[in-house]
């Protein structure tokens, strides 16, 4: 599984890296450092992921199924 | 009690040429405590989008997609003014009102300061002004939590983060008080209001003097950045330092006691959640992003149109106002499971209680903080309390942010 964090749409509500603390980490300014990217997700991360996904008020984060 | 839906209120009373039903809604007038949320949830089940005649009249919309993607086009939806039953404001609050790409520049003066890795650094202190409010409490046994504690924990926090003395709280509260009886609309109270941002105003001249003219910003101290930052290679005028305090103090007090209160409320009447959180306090983080959603203290925002749009069927005109109705939003039952339910370990929460897009809520991380310390440093002390009231609680309209207007708690004192 992989992640992506669209930069467009990430405003730093810090739901992901909360909740997805062994894997999402934060920036100076309160973005996800991974803004811009897309991640392999660890198998042991996937739970954690899931649920920062579906919890970024701006819809900003795509799990791509492998 | 008033009614929200006294008169025709909730009937569409007439369609104008795009479909969109009319209503005439004035949601400033005190309520009983959830009358709010139940009207929300009754405009969203019956239509997408209103328009509604009160004041000028303005678009309404009900559901959790638009009011998200009315937060995430400021280039339609202009913050030049967001209470949409005055579309002229002779004010101008910063970032508040303004615009993309503007916004930015005046945005990241501030939001280090109240980003994550800030707000962990007081963590400490907050827990130290937590416990110490709570222990001054707990021997009385009853206390009105909205005002006794709910409004002075979040404005010692903040005081502290800023870099001046918690104790100033004592006149801080009081004018934050003063300021939202006006606000809501209570002609008798405009007074108090404008003594209220005065007090607030000059505070910020004194703190702004004692630091005029130091050669290097002090460690730690917000004021003394301001003083020593730029905006396009010039420093701020003393005008615009004092409108972005004030407008912290405005945006982060009143907002953060709203939400207490009804988070303690729940935890007064439901026991089971109550010893959740005691049994598993890691869940702490969740119950609170859950009152967010749930409580939602933003009845709706609103924004003005920036150019003609057709949105989902609703002809909007350059100048219009609309109102996102945040607390339909958070309990939209296409986007929750359980949407009307308090689930303490919800999973998936995207709550918009905290707006969305570029204006989203600077202090959210302070908040999230202070609510946090809050549960937290309660429970260890008082771990069972109850409503102390007979009466229904009542909250003020949605015409500023939801809060209970008083919330009296009792429990028992150990012999
Ligand atoms: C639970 C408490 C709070 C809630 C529910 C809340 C909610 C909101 C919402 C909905 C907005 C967006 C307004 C709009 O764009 O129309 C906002 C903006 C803002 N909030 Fe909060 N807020 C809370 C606490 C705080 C605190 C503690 C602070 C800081 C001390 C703060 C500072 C701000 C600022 C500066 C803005 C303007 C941001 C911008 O325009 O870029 N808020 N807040
Ligand atoms: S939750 Fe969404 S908006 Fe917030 S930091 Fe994560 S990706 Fe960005």
């Amino acid at each position: 599984m992989k992640l992506t964090v669209r930069s467009d749409l990430c405003r730093g509500h810090g739901r992901c890296y909360d909740l997805a603390e062994d894997f999402l980490e934060d920036d100076d300014e309160g973005f996800v450092t991974a803004r811009g990217q897309t991640l392999d997700v660890p198998a042991d991360q996937v739970e954690d992921v899931r649920n920062a996904a579906a919890s970024c008020p701006e819809g900003a984060i795509t799990i791509l199924e492998d | 009690m008033t009614e929200l839906s006294a008169n025709e209120d909730l009937k569409a009373t007439g369609r104008v040429p795009s479909g969109c039903p009319v209503i005439h809604l004035d949601a400033s007038p005190p309520l009983e405590v959830g009358s709010h949320w139940q009207k929300a949830n009754e405009l969203r089940e019956e239509s997408p989008a209103f328009f509604n005649t009160h004041a000028q009249g303005y678009w309404v919309f009900t559901r959790y997609d638009e009011v998200r993607e009315m937060y995430q086009h400021p280039e339609i939806f202009s913050s030049e003014s967001i209470t949409p039953w005055e579309p002229d404001p002779v004010y101008r609050f910063v970032p508040t009102q303004i615009d993309p790409p503007d916004h930015s520049k005046y945005r990241q003066l501030i939001s280090r300061w109240f980003a994550p890795n800030a707000i962990t650094r007081i963590a400490p202190e907050a827990h130290e002004i937590g416990r110490r409010l709570v222990a001054d409490l707990a021997p009385a046994g009853e206390c009105d939590f909205v005002t006794d504690f709910a409004m002075r924990l979040p404005t010692e926090i903040f005081l502290t983060i800023i870099g001046v003395p918690g104790s100033d709280a004592d006149l801080m509260g009081p004018w934050v008080e003063d300021f939202f009886a006006g606000f809501g609309g209570d002609l008798a109270q405009q007074e108090a209001m404008g003594a209220a941002l005065g007090g607030i105003r000059q505070y910020w001249v004194e703190v702004l003097e004692a630091r005029r003219g130091e050669s290097a910003p002090r460690d730690n101290d917000f004021v003394s950045l301001l003083l020593h930052s730029e905006i396009d290679d010039e420093p701020l005028d003393d005008a615009l330092i004092l409108d972005i305090l004030t407008v912290l103090v405005l945006a982060g007090l009143d907002t953060t006691r709203g939400q207490l209160g009804y988070l303690f409320r729940h935890l007064a009447e439901h026991p089971d959640d109550r010893n959740r959180l005691l049994a598993e306090p890691e869940l702490i983080p969740s119950a609170v992003e859950e009152s967010l959603r749930l409580y939602t203290i933003i009845f709706g925002d609103g924004r003005k149109v920036a150019q003609d749009t057709d949105f989902h069927g609703c002809p909007l005109n350059k100048g219009d106002m609309v109102y996102g109705l945040v607390s339909g939003a958070n309990r939209d039952p296409r986007v929750y499971d359980r949407p009307d339910e308090f689930v303490v370990d919800r999973k998936a929460n995207n709550h918009l209680g905290f707006a969305g897009g570029p204006h989203r809520c600077l202090g959210a991380h302070l908040a999230r903080m202070v609510m946090r310390v809050a549960v937290e440093e309660w429970l260890k002390v008082i771990p069972a309390f109850e409503v102390a009231s007979e009466e229904p609680l009542m909250e003020r309209g949605g015409g500023a942010m939801l809060t209970l207007l008083s919330l009296p708690l009792r429990w028992e004192v150990p012999a």
